[in-house]
This record gives C-alpha cells, sequence and structure tokens, in this order.
C-alpha cells in the first residue's frame, strides 16, 4: 500500500499530503512521514514546490488538530461521567487536567513533533480538559509547522535515501513517545495515596 | 521492586501501561541499533530502483544527466514527468524489470564515459 501512495504524491501530492496529515491528526494511522518526507523528495527532484509542499502538510495538520480538540471538546462531558468512576480512572482525569493547566502549552507543542506518536490524543484531552482554544491553536500550529517542516526537509535534503531517513524518523520518534509514556504511567502507578485524596480531589 | 508490585496491586491499569509501555521503549531502542548497523553499510544506502518513483527523482538520487535518463526510457522527451515508472512501463507493454535495467544500465555506460 505505501508504494501505491508514494507513486500517487507527485501526481496528487498537495491534496494527498494534507489529507494524511489530517488524518494522522486523528489518530488514524496513516503514513504521515513517509509521505512527508517523500513530498520533500520529490520537490527536490522538481517534481514538486517545496513550498506549496509544506503548506499542504502544514494546512491538514492543523485543520486535523482543530478537529481532534472539536472532538475532545465535545466528548468532555462523556469524560466527566468516567471521571467519577473507579479511583485510576479518577487519577487519570484529574492528572490530565492539571497537566493541561499547569503545562498545556508546552504538551501541546512538544507532542506536535518531537513526541508526534502521542499527538492526536493530546488534541483529544486538551478538548476535553478545557484548555482554552486560542492557547491551544497557537502552540499546536507552531509544533505542526516543526513537524512537517523537519520531515519534509529532511525528504529534501536526503532526497536518495528516504527509506533510511522514515526508518530513523519513525524509532526516534516511537522511542521517545513510549519512554515520555513509561515515565507518565511510571509516576502515577507509584504516586502516594495521601497525596491522591489530599491533592487531586481536593475542589479547585 | 517492591514498590513496582505494591503499585501493581494499589493501580494495576497504570502498572501495566508503564510495564507496556517500557518493552514499547526497549523495543525501539534495539530496533534503532539494529537500524545503524543496517544503514551504515554504504551499499545499502543506493536506494534501488522501485516502481512509484518518477524518472526525474531517479535521475536525481542516481546523479543522471536527464537526456542519459530520456534516452534509458527511450523516445525523444521525457514523458509526463510525474508518472511513476511503473505506468510508465505499463504504457510501452515491458515489465518494470524491463525499464529499470535499461535505466542501470544507461547509468553504468553514462559512469563509464566519465
Amino acid at each position: 500500500m505505501a508504494d501505491a501512495l508514494m507513486a500517487m504524491v507527485p501526481q496528487y501530492g498537495l491534496w494527498l499530503i494534507a489529507l494524511v496529515t489530517f488524518l494522522s491528526c486523528l489518530a488514524v494511522p496513516v503514513p504521515s512521514s513517509l509521505l512527508m518526507v517523500a513530498g520533500g523528495a520529490f520537490a527536490a527532484a522538481d517534481d514538486l514546490v517545496l513550498s506549496t509542499t509544506v503548506f499542504a502538510g502544514f494546512f491538514g495538520a492543523v485543520v486535523g488538530d482543530q478537529t481532534g480538540f472539536a472532538i475532545g471538546r465535545k466528548g468532555s462531558t462523556l469524560l466527566k461521567k468516567m471521571g467519577t468512576g473507579g479511583s485510576q480512572r479518577r487519577i487519570l482525569f484529574e492528572r490530565a487536567r492539571n497537566f493541561s493547566a499547569n503545562r498545556g502549552g508546552t504538551g501541546v507543542f512538544l507532542t506536535r513533533w518531537l513526541l508526534s506518536p502521542l499527538g492526536p490524543y493530546v488534541n483529544f484531552v486538551s478538548g476535553a480538559s478545557g484548555l482554552g482554544w486560542a492557547k491551544f491553536s497557537f502552540y499546536a500550529a507552531a509544533g505542526e509547522f516543526i513537524w512537517v517542516s523537519l520531515y519534509t526537509g529532511l525528504g529534501f535534503v536526503f532526497s536518495g535515501q528516504i527509506e533510511m531517513v522514515v526508518d530513523i524518523a519513525g524509532n526516534i520518534s516511537g522511542f521517545l513517545a513510549a519512554t515520555t509514556l513509561a515515565i507518565f504511567l511510571g509516576r502515577l502507578a507509584l504516586r502516594p495515596a495521601k497525596d491522591q485524596l489530599q491533592g487531586e480531589l481536593a475542589p479547585k | 521492586m517492591k514498590r513496582l508490585i505494591h503499585a501493581w496491586k494499589r493501580r494495576p491499569v497504570f502498572a501495566t501501561g508503564f510495564v507496556l509501555a517500557t518493552v514499547v521503549a526497549v523495543l525501539f531502542a534495539l530496533r534503532s541499533v539494529s537500524m545503524m548497523i543496517y544503514w551504515s553499510d554504504p551499499d545499502h544506502r543506493d536506494q534501488s530502483i522501485e516502481g512509484w518513483m518518477t524518472p526525474r527523482y531517479v535521475a536525481r538520487s542516481w546523479h543522471l544527466p536527464p537526456e542519459v535518463m530520456i534516452g534509458a526510457i527511450g523516445g525523444s522527451q521525457m514523458p509526463d514527468p510525474r508518472r511513476p515508472l511503473n505506468e510508465i512501463a505499463a504504457d510501452q507493454g515491458i515489465t518494470l524489470l524491463e525499464l529499470t535495467t535499461r535505466i542501470t544500465d544507461a547509468a553504468a555506460i553514462f559512469r563509464d564515459q566519465r
């Protein structure tokens, strides 16, 4: 499937790249990094124009982030109900809300590019936990710009070795995302119970 | 370890998630190492010609001038440059392998002449 998609890049490149970055912001498993790198490589071969390729990816990603955020906001009542469930769910919900309120902007920014596998879930959580729309939009757009420029730029520079670039970038971002998730969950698992009672359930 | 077992009893979902995420992180780390070994071999870096590539793409990654590429594909001018090689091969009624062989042969001759 990847090869068939790659063959479509020079012909339908911009629409295809915008569509793929859009879907990948909503947790749909599409090869977005591969197609962005391919877009950069085809731009290096003069089959596409670099600036419009970057713009297409950026446009799709921004619309995707906004959609994920809106879905999260719509689903926030459902989450609130879930938040009154078992103690672990309650902790997770509170934790996500605290994080969004205190360090939400940084979290959104970093999960666009450095920790991109976590991005779609942060979109939903940001919407559901009441992170301000303007703040979310600013950090999301800034991060997406880096994400798209980075992958397209790598494809442009390493146009002869895009397989290598996609392999390496995919592994690095997978490793960083899994490590971040492990630290996050490990801290939740080990957090003392007292703190949970006093800190998390106290009315804001 | 004791703390982990304790945490497991108290918060099984987080503890399980933590272990799974750690396993995934280790797998990615191992894959990174094996990949570095693979890609450090220069032979693996020369990307072979594949059906999704366009003539200009191959010309660029193989450092071939356009006229060598046009000659290899056949005809006097570049076919619609954005068409991938598998479509060009289909138009000419040949297999992709025949087309790529023509390109690699032309590339070899070009490199010998230099």
